[in-house]
């Protein structure tokens, strides 16, 4: 039968270690930010590339008709309209360090989760559809010289990838990111509730 | 100590419009190094497992970090940080909707079985014990166990001291009567 005495004295005895210093504790905090951060950058910069390979295709390569032309403009110009909607997306959640200001940084964070979601909801189908056209257009021409076959295997191979990326890997994509910045939020609100009560 | 860190945030509060984030950031450091120790094991009491204890631990700190200014020096601010790591632990486990507590403590016995020991045998029960009683029991207990002043549990876990020191007694006796149980099996 022990005491509490007993009790306590092995409290005491067992000691814990803290691992991380002060500093790595706010790096920490700002890692799960900066991982947000850096997937966005990424799918601006895949935005930026292949803006730069079209443009470089459209002033460089010889068309013959205009509906090859029409057909790159209009992706060209769809991936830079979407190139910016990202780029603005994006400054919401760059400006702002949630370590210093929380409040701010959780407005801004929220902001960039309904906008992303309008992004790949709304304006997905809009883009699906411009870059449909482009792509008719595009082939109009493009297909003309090739034999029945490829050209029925590269509609199909087309109609099928815009298809999956319109269902599986948006959905996906859209889960992830659900569960990412919910999540987040989720803890920033948690944080910061503390001190909002008691203001 | 805590008159020290009291003078070291007037200090800091002073000196603040010439070196705002350098001083903020030496201020916190000293704030770091003296109570993540002891809030840790708070932290660790609570919930009986190192990864949620270091989360706890990151939380209240960062809490810690974003109002240093907001702390008046109405109170130790080894206390202020109290209350704000029991409102952390409090808050903590209902919205990530963490394992069971029997489970948690388990993860204990589990995780270091290399370090077998009578000692560490009865410390894996002790924290068993401590898992099994009330959320803010266990708060309390812990903050018994690591030899703080009663007015100043009474201001942390915001309870007067008479009602305090009821609470303490019969948590005493129930934590007593679950380890001599656990001791049996």
């Amino acid at each position: 039968m022990q005491e509490f005495d007993h009790i306590q004295s092995l409290w005491q005895s067992h000691s814990v270690e803290v691992k991380i210093s002060s500093d790595e504790m706010l790096a920490q905090s700002k890692k799960e930010v900066a991982g947000i951060r850096a997937k966005s950058r990424l799918n601006i910069l895949g935005m930026i590339l292949s803006f730069a390979a079209l443009a470089a295709l459209l002033l460089f390569a010889e068309f013959e008709s205009w509906t090859t032309l029409a057909g790159l403009s209009i992706i060209v110009i769809l991936v830079a309209v979407y190139t910016f909607i990202l780029y603005n997306d994006h400054k919401l959640i760059a400006q702002n360090d949630f370590t210093e200001h929380p409040n701010a940084f959780l407005t801004k964070l929220k902001a960039y989760q309904v906008n992303k979601f309008t992004i790949y909801n709304k304006l997905y189908w809009v883009y699906m559809v411009a870059l449909s056209i482009g792509l008719i257009f595009y082939f109009y021409e493009k297909l003309d010289h090739l034999s029945t076959v490829m050209q029925a295997v590269l509609i199909l191979f087309t109609v099928v990838w815009m298809a999956l990326c319109a269902t599986v890997f948006r959905k996906a994509y859209l889960k992830g990111e659900k569960e990412r910045i919910g999540l987040l939020i989720e803890k920033f609100e948690r944080i910061s509730a503390q001190f909002k009560e008691s203001h | 100590m805590h008159l020290r860190r009291n003078k070291s945030l007037q200090l800091a509060s002073k000196t603040d419009k010439a070196h705002p984030v350098e001083n903020k950031e030496k201020l916190f450091k000293e704030i770091f190094d003296t109570n993540s120790k002891k809030i840790f094991h708070l932290c660790y009491g609570y919930t009986g497992d190192e990864d949620s204890a270091n989360d706890l631990l990151q939380e209240t700190f960062l809490k810690v970090w974003q109002n240093l200014d907001k702390f008046r020096n109405k109170s130790l601010i080894s206390t202020w940080i109290y209350r704000i790591a029991v409102n952390t632990c409090l808050t903590y486990l209902r919205s990530e909707k963490r394992q069971a507590k029997d489970e948690l403590t388990d993860n204990i016995i589990e995780n270091r079985p290399e370090e077998f020991s009578e000692k560490n045998e009865q410390v894996a029960l002790l924290y068993k014990s401590i898992a099994k009683l009330e959320e803010n029991d266990r708060l309390i207990i812990t903050m018994v166990l690591d030899e703080l002043p009663y007015h100043e549990i009474a201001e942390i876990s915001g309870i007067s001291e008479g009602n305090l020191r009821v609470r303490i007694h019969r948590i005493k006796s129930k934590l007593t009567e679950l380890y001599n149980q656990h001791a049996r099996i």
